[in-house]
């Protein structure tokens, strides 16, 4: 069993009394896709918080790749290979996408302060080579004749794009989205899993997806599970056949049947 | 002739303590008000070198400005390591600023307590007493050679101006202009905040301790009183008027903010509360400054250029 | 002894002039999110405004002090409006907000320097005797000034957890959105937060003017409160006033065994070296950002 690539055990928070996750496990095998759902308040984007270190947990553990991660900085989390996307976009909004997206390749810079100064042969092959595959990247999520564009004044979904092609430029082994596809129609639910799905199978990735849009959710999860988060309590982990006929989520979303 | 060759001088100078500011406060978005302090470490600690110990002046230069930064680590590493809010650490800038100019008022009468002193912890300090007594307390550290003129300050600004733009532009600048845009994100997309924030300030103590240092070697003395908190909230106001995210900006402002007021002398008074003015109007009105977020990869010369030679097309907006 | 239980008034008295202006600038943050650098220039304007009600007015105490009160009053309101809303209204980052505080605050220092000089000004009021309890001399100006600042800050209290306004200012510092959806009238907030910020600069000022002097510059002791607030913790103010006790006390100590001369050094090294064993202050907790 220790071919897991994440192993959270039990982990639980209490936010001033409340108990806003409790006692969740989730294992992940290297290249598994899977689905977190649940209702609004459930305690999804905690969990990432919680990977991610943005909050503390009050109990559990976490181990990515063998190690234990808890208590690691964030940015040290993020270099280990843990990186995300935000509920509420958080990009850099005065920095254009190019530079969003080059900035989680050098997030760690990748030459000595001196060299930054006096800018050696080095350097500059390294500034060069970065800004291939940043464009690469913003390629790949379809932003390359954005790249000069603020990120602030980009639409809302290539903004959440944007905030995956620099997810992915930090080189993560596990990528956590954090409901992607939120405020998108239809058409663009569609290329969206088109694209998520492209990601996944060409960079090998880990992901956890975080959505309300079943019907993303149901398509990407197909071959895999989804794990159904009520009240900060795991609820159910099944196949998506599996959990749409599960009598506890129907509940947990729809509210208790009438018993006449 | 005199005359323009003191305001280039103290206009250079100003620059050179201006860009250290853009650095910290318009790249990184850590609000200082205590660059007055870092001066004063540069200019003292370069004239001891120079002084007291025949420290060739270029060298005596960049060993105080190394010393001023070494010294911002006094307050950043304690400040950022909290994560302490950018406005308590401008709270600690101030600190450090005032606690600095305590001690040089009182360098002589520390001194001279340690040279009669027999027993205790000023034992330990034997050997600096009469140095202390040299720097002068509040009478000042005087006749000091006096080096800077307005060619050495020239090629100081025109190194500085370079150096700067080397610095935003790489790697660790990007870094600091992502620090100041969202902290969070930044830290969550793997930027160490703390080593970071430590190199910004340290680059930015630095170029405020070579200014320090010029300044001394320029009037041949120093005196605590040049480094006030009035002094601090001038390069503030460099690089609040300039702009955020700007190099040429503070360059032109920390300029014209030095000559303005020599040339009009009866507006001396009326300088600060001018500057507090436009500080409210500048940020309701226009808060990028005058030149706020255009690169320094010299845009607009480039558009020039291009339209004047028919060399390719123009770049997207950027 | 006698020196300890004098020097421990004193530290009293001067923390909980640091206490108030903690607490001003705590408010102002919890509500608005920045720190309200002009209430240093408020602390100066509200000294000089008594001074000249005493001196050119010719009032009498209270009413200097109500003339004080009013007219810092109107400045801090009339700031907010000003410098503060056109900013908060197009949701300008704190960095600005800061800028403009800051800028409010060169104005009004050297306004008053440009007015009345840099010179140093004693209080015009009576210096009264010293009380003696069992040797020990205290001053009634210690206690006047330690009474009526907890009296105010015992006020705020009652203002902020026992009054619908309250309510409403606590609401906002929760969350200011929902605080304004919930029928929570923003505009009247922000006017009550700054009309109590500007009593409290108000009454330390005086306090302030009469425990020292009187002088443009004044205002830059309210780094010491801010030290205080950095000393107890952020973000609550039960931890700012204790912040402010202790670095009252300590500066007083200071000055009573060591040297005056040395007593901002002290203050400044207590600061960085509670940062490095607490890094949250005393009291205080780490403080995550909602993500």
């Amino acid at each position: 069993m220790s071919s897991e690539i994440l192993n959270v055990k039990n982990l639980t928070v209490d936010f001033g009394g409340v108990r806003a996750v409790n006692n969740v496990s989730i294992q992940l095998e290297p290249g598994e896709f899977v689905g977190l759902i649940g209702p609004n308040g459930a305690g999804k984007t905690t969990i990432f918080n919680l990977i991610t270190n943005a909050i503390k947990p009050t109990a559990g553990e976490i181990n990515f790749k063998g190690k234990n991660i808890l208590g690691k900085s964030p940015d040290r989390i993020c270099q280990l290979g843990i990186s995300r996307t935000f509920q509420n976009i958080r990009l850099f909004p005065q920095m254009t996408a190019y530079e969003n997206v080059e900035l989680g390749f050098h997030s760690a810079p990748q030459y000595s302060l001196a060299e930054a100064f006096i800018r050696t042969p080095r350097a500059r092959r390294i500034e060069v080579d970065t800004r291939k595959k940043a464009m690469e990247l913003l390629e790949m999520v379809n932003l390359k004749e954005h790249s000069h564009a603020r990120a602030s004044s980009l639409p809302y979904g290539l903004q959440r794009r944007l905030e995956m092609a620099r997810a992915m430029a930090t080189n993560p082994e596990l990528l956590l989205l954090d409901e992607p596809a939120a405020g998108m129609n239809d058409d663009e639910c569609n290329d969206l899993i088109k694209l998520i799905r492209e990601i996944h199978t060409t960079m090998h990735y880990t992901m956890i997806m975080i959505e309300h849009h079943m019907n993303v959710v149901m398509d990407l999860c197909r071959d895999s599970r989804i794990y159904v988060l009520n009240l900060g309590s795991m609820l159910a982990v099944g196949t998506p056949t599996e959990i749409q006929s599960n009598p506890d989520v129907i509940r947990a979303y729809l509210g208790e049947p009438k018993n006449d | 002739m005199g005359y323009i060759n003191t305001i280039i001088i103290l206009g250079g100078i100003n620059i050179i303590a201006a860009l250290g500011v853009a650095i910290l406060t318009g790249y990184t978005g850590l609000f200082t008000i205590g660059h007055a302090g870092f001066m004063a470490l540069g200019g003292y600690m370069s004239a001891i070198f120079v002084k007291e110990l025949g420290v060739p002046f270029p060298i005596a230069l960049l060993l105080g400005g190394t010393f001023a930064g070494l010294c911002s680590f006094i307050i950043g590493y304690p400040a950022f390591r909290s994560e302490l809010r950018g406005d308590y650490f401008a709270v600690a800038t101030l600190g450090f600023s005032e606690a600095t100019r305590l001690l040089l008022n009182n360098t002589r009468s520390m001194g001279e307590s340690i040279n009669t002193a027999e027993s205790g912890i000023a034992m330990l300090f034997k050997p600096i007493g009469p140095l202390l007594v040299k720097l002068g307390g509040v009478f000042g550290y005087m006749s000091l050679p006096s080096p800077t003129n307005v060619f050495v300050v020239v090629v100081a600004v025109i190194l500085a101006l370079f150096f700067a733009h080397m610095f935003v532009t790489s790697q660790y600048g990007k870094n600091c202009i992502a620090i100041s845009q969202d902290e969070v994100a930044a830290q969550m997309m793997g930027v160490n905040l703390l080593k970071t924030k430590m190199i910004a300030l340290f680059v930015s103590a630095f170029y405020a301790g070579v200014a320090g240092g010029l300044m001394a070697f320029y009037f041949a003395y120093l005196t605590p009183s040049f480094f006030t908190i009035t002094k601090s909230s001038d390069l503030l106001a460099a690089v609040v008027f300039g702009g955020i995210q700007s190099l040429i900006g503070p360059v032109i402002t920390g300029f014209i903010l030095v000559v303005f007021p020599e040339l009009l002398r009866s507006f001396a008074e009326w300088r600060l509360i001018i500057y507090g003015f436009l500080f409210v109007i500048v940020m309701i009105f226009r808060p990028q400054g005058l030149l706020g977020y255009v690169e320094m990869n010299f845009y607009f010369v480039r558009i020039w250029w291009n339209k004047i030679f028919r060399r390719g097309q123009t770049s997207q907006e950027g | 002894m006698e020196l300890f239980i004098q020097q421990l008034v004193s530290g009293i008295s001067i923390g909980a002039i640091y206490s108030l202006l903690a607490v001003g600038y705590a408010l102002v943050y919890s509500v608005y999110n920045f720190t309200n650098w002009a209430f240093d220039g408020f602390m100066a304007f509200g000294a000089f405004m008594a001074f000249t009600g005493i001196t050119s007015l010719f009032m009498p105490f209270w009413l200097a002090a109500l003339f004080s009160i009013i007219l810092t009053v109107i400045l801090s309101v009339g700031t907010e409006k000003l410098a503060y809303s056109p900013l908060r209204a197009r949701k300008a980052p704190r960095l600005f907000m800061m800028i403009s505080a800051m800028g409010v605050n060169l104005a009004t220092v050297n306004i008053i320097n440009l007015i009345y000089g840099g010179v140093f000004r004693k209080f015009p009021i009576d210096t009264l005797q010293p009380i003696f309890i069992k040797g020990v001399s205290i001053g009634r100006m210690d206690l006047m000034a330690g009474g009526i600042s907890f009296g105010v800050l015992a006020l705020l209290w009652v203002f902020l957890y026992r009054t619908k306004w309250g309510l409403g200012i606590r609401a906002s510092s929760i969350d200011i959105m929902t605080a304004s959806l919930m029928g929570i009238n923003n505009n009247a907030v922000a006017i009550v937060v700054f009309a109590v910020t500007g009593v409290l600069s108000s009454v330390a000022g005086v306090f302030y003017g009469i425990k020292y002097a009187v002088f443009p510059m004044m205002g830059i002791v309210t780094i010491k409160a801010m030290i205080a607030s950095i000393v107890g913790g952020l973000g609550s103010l039960p931890a700012a006033i204790l912040g402010s006790m202790i670095l009252g006390i300590l500066e007083t100590m200071v000055s009573g065994y060591i040297s005056s001369t040395y007593r901002d050094l002290f203050s400044f090294l207590f600061l960085i070296i509670i940062l490095l064993f607490f890094p949250n202050g005393l009291m205080g907790k780490s403080s995550g950002e909602k993500l």
